[in-house]
């Protein structure tokens, strides 16, 4: 088994502590830090999505699978610093929506979004329109992903993306969105530009629309 | 009218008490809180299986008491006679009596668990229902022990800090009061329950006016949808949040 091979395995076993070893292990072996991200890691998520979509994981196993990924990628990030051959896949705004309180799909949504790649900026739960917007500015977002989980707290989804153009940024950043009662028609109906089924949806959907851009 | 009402049993005490005083002649069938726990899809049809099993041909309309329900009730179709459906999110707007109260009140309440007759006595799904909770098969409501044994100990502590309690968000119990109840209990052991998670505690007063306007066929086009013969519900996620659609 590669190096390589052991980390996407012990990703995919959700084993923090063996992926932080091997990570440890790779680059004391002289493996470049870049390597370990399409060769291990995100081979490792993809995995990891289609078995949740195939309903062979559930949440508690995507959330460890993160977890160990998240092992890896804490040893890795400090190291790209300023390597030129690695370029984000871009950063992402996420957040449940105001006066929704639910945050395990969104907090899935993020990790499997960062081991894609893309820098996350977490606002967390109940996020006013407004928090957006100054997040979006601050971090010079390239996509902003909302989250809700119930019919009375969607609508405001909405307001996210009126106060995004009320702030001149629509034209500058995607929205995505998604959630429990989320569907594709009401993504459209509202202007988002895209729409998550899943977990792994999102993360596709965020990789295109940032090549889109 | 004769009519037929097909309902949550978490209205039992409240669609009791008003069918009791209904000027109409009401039969009343409720269905397992459980429904709402299993997810959008089977929710939906187990629904239309219990709207197809009712003799249409006895009654003027059917009642559907329900809300949305996180989309439970979309697509649900009007046979041979009307369907009436209440418009609202889900059943606080009922116990509230209007959906701009409700409204109101949750936009300026964020982290509120409500409590009813209902809610206090049949919130717990059991038996099948339980076991086909959407919870449940995601793998939440899993027992820390039961994490230990899956995932071992040190997967289990993060998978608790994020998923085992549910209600992480949640600090406040609201009970609502709808003038029904016939002592304090329900309100009692909202207020232990409250205590017991460290959760502040509200009563509010309920209004059973718009149950009652349900159950007394007086159907304004603003508090209530029609939904007519050969249509079905759709959401509008607008103001309105409902409206029938032609059925295939």
């Amino acid at each position: 088994m590669s190096i390589f091979d052991e980390l996407q395995q012990a990703i995919i076993d959700g084993k923090a502590p063996v992926a932080k070893e091997v990570t440890e292990r790779a680059l004391g072996e002289g493996v470049r830090p870049a390597e370990l991200f399409p060769n291990a890691i995100v081979p490792a998520m993809n995995e990891v999505g289609r078995r949740m979509r195939d309903c062979e994981f559930f949440i508690p196993e995507v959330l460890i699978a993160a977890r160990a990924a998240r092992a890896a990628t804490d040893i890795l990030r400090p190291l790209l610093v300023g390597d030129e051959e690695v370029r984000s896949a871009g950063t992402v705004v996420c957040g449940t929506v105001k006066g929704d309180l639910h945050d395990i799909g969104k907090n899935i949504v993020a990790m499997m979004l960062e081991s894609a790649g893309f820098q996350i900026v977490d606002l967390g739960v109940d996020v006013p329109p407004e928090k957006v917007v100054a997040a979006v500015r601050e971090h010079g977002a390239n996509v902003v992903a909302m989250s809700a989980l119930l019919t009375t707290t969607m609508v405001n989804m909405k307001a996210v993306i009126d106060a995004l153009a009320a702030a001149g940024l629509r034209d500058q950043v995607k929205v995505m969105v998604g959630g429990a009662p989320v569907t594709e028609s009401w993504a459209q109906s509202i202007g988002a530009d895209g729409y998550g089924k899943d977990a792994s949806a999102a993360v596709e959907t965020a990789r295109s629309l940032v090549a889109a851009a | 009218m004769r009519l037929k009402l097909l309902s949550c049993e978490i209205f039992f005490r409240e669609f009791c008490a008003s069918v009791a005083r209904s000027p109409h002649t009401i039969d009343v069938e409720f269905l397992p809180k459980g429904l709402h726990d299993i997810g959008t899809e089977p929710m939906h049809e187990r629904l239309q299986a219990a709207l197809d099993r009712v003799d249409e041909k006895a009654y003027d309309a059917i009642l559907l008491g329900y809300g949305l329900c996180n989309n439970g009730i979309v697509g649900l179709r009007a046979r041979l006679k009307p369907l009436i459906v209440p418009r609202a999110h889900d059943c606080i707007t009922l116990f509230m009596g209007s959906a701009e109260r409700y409204m109101d009140y949750f936009q300026n309440h964020p982290g509120v668990y409500f409590k009813t007759t209902g809610w206090v006595e049949r919130g717990d799904a059991d038996g099948e229902l339980s076991q086909l909770a959407l919870g449940k098969k995601l793998g939440l409501n899993q027992s820390y022990e039961e994490l230990v044994e899956k995932y071992g100990e040190d997967n289990a502590r993060y998978l608790w800090e994020q998923i085992g309690e549910l209600a992480k968000h949640y600090r406040q119990f609201t009970y609502i009061e709808m003038g029904i109840e016939r002592d304090q209990i329900y309100e009692q052991r909202t207020r232990e329950e409250a205590a017991a998670r460290g959760w502040k505690f509200e009563k509010v007063t309920g209004d059973i006016g718009l149950i009652e306007r349900f159950v007394n066929g007086v159907w304004d086009e603003k508090e209530f949808l029609v939904v007519p013969p050969g249509h079905r519900i759709a959401p509008t996620y607008g103001g309105d949040i409902v409206a029938a659609e032609q059925a295939d």
